[in-house]
């Protein structure tokens, strides 16, 4: 005989099928309110995503731009640093050319800029001799005795390069077909050529080219040959004076 | 910091180019190894040495080895700046216990930067 589960004591209790039947109605009813109320706020929080978004995007942008700026004053600082460099250097030959009235001093002066601020290892200083012709060779560093054109103590002439520079007073950078020199330097006093600064050799190691030195050749171009004249004529003035006072002295003796 | 560096060095245009490129550090002169060797004497407390090589007197690769031979001053590091730039320079003189090499003409920052690695406290 069959027997239906409502027969039988040992089935399902009814009352607690309808408990969980109405607890799950609530949990419904609940989720359902859940979804209302998401649905309600997705899209203020669609639009907070959003927002959240484009600030990132904003944030992203400002520091990819502090990041620019930030390479910008790398440079800058860099190129303030090399300028503060060469500053220091025109300053300091312009002020080893005037220190002293002395002429060895002034040529010394001149030797170590060629050498220790240019690059220079090998070079001479010519000094125009309007009496005698040609050019007098006042200073010379690195150059062998026995070189053709600097031994002794004139350049009669004979290096187009030279020859063109001491003529037109024009600065040159670049080798010339027929010339041993680098590079020729006027030098002036007021508009006058009065000699040359010949650079003939550079330092093996020196890394930037004679054209980023312009500032310092255009120094030597108009200081060097008015500090050598100046303390030529002091020491000559000197040495007569001297002399006058040694006679004036025994004349007052005598 | 404020170092206490002795320049050892012929060219005065050099002098002067410490003279302004290393304020505020203060900066003993000489002019040749003999001068240098007493100015240690006079100057215990020197924290770096800036050597040229070609100087009348005495060489700066001499005035190096005399420094390197004495238990008192060997510790003071010491940096060559010369016009000589080979490589058998370099190595001639970092073999002679030279802490560093700067070839002429240089920068500021080349001879800042050594003295800030030499001398980090």
């Amino acid at each position: 005989m069959a027997r239906s589960p409502a027969d039988s004591s040992d089935g399902p209790d009814p009352e607690a099928i309808t408990d969980a039947i109405g607890h799950l109605r609530s949990l419904l009813s609940e989720a359902a309110q859940l979804v209302e109320t998401l649905e309600e706020r997705a899209p203020a929080l669609n639009a907070g995503i959003e927002e959240e978004g484009e600030r990132a995007e904003d944030l992203r942008r400002r520091l990819e731009e502090a990041e620019r700026d930030q390479e910008e004053l790398t440079a800058q600082l860099v190129e303030a640093e090399r300028q503060a460099s060469k500053l220091t250097s025109l300053y300091v030959a312009t002020y080893q050319l005037h220190v002293s009235l002395d002429p060895v001093e002034v040529s010394n002066a001149i030797a170590e800029i060629a050498r220790d601020l240019l690059g220079a290892e090998s070079f001479a200083v010519l000094i125009k001799d309007e009496v005698r012709g040609g050019s007098e060779i006042a200073l010379t560093r690195g150059v062998p005795d026995s070189d053709p054109l600097f031994s002794g103590d004139s350049y009669q002439g004979g290096d187009p390069q030279i020859d063109a520079t001491l003529q037109d007073g024009v600065l040159r950078l670049e080798p010339m077909e027929g010339s041993r020199a680098l590079a020729t330097v006027p030098l002036r006093v007021e508009e006058a050529t009065v000699g040359a600064l010949v650079l003939l050799k550079m330092l093996d190691h020196k890394a930037t080219p004679l054209s980023e030195d312009r500032d310092i050749l255009d120094l030597l171009a108009a200081h060097a040959a008015s500090a050598l004249f100046a303390a030529r004529v002091y020491s000559k003035t000197d040495r007569k004076l001297r002399t006058l006072e040694g006679l004036v002295g025994l004349i007052r003796q005598s | 910091m404020k170092k206490k560096i002795l320049v050892v060095e012929d060219s005065k245009l050099v002098h002067r180019m410490y003279e302004m490129m290393l304020r505020p550090h203060e900066i003993v002169h000489c002019y040749d190894g003999h001068e240098a060797l007493q100015s240690l004497g006079d100057h215990p407390d020197i924290q770096l040495i800036l050597l040229d090589l070609n100087m009348p007197r005495m060489s700066g690769l001499e005035f190096l080895s005399r420094v390197k031979a004495d238990p008192v001053f060997s510790k003071i590091p010491v940096v060559i700046v010369s016009t000589e730039g080979k490589e058998e320079d370099t190595q001639r003189g970092l073999e002679a216990g030279a802490a560093a090499y700067i070839t002429k003409p240089f920068q500021r920052e080349d001879i800042v930067e050594v003295i800030n690695r030499l001398t980090e406290d």
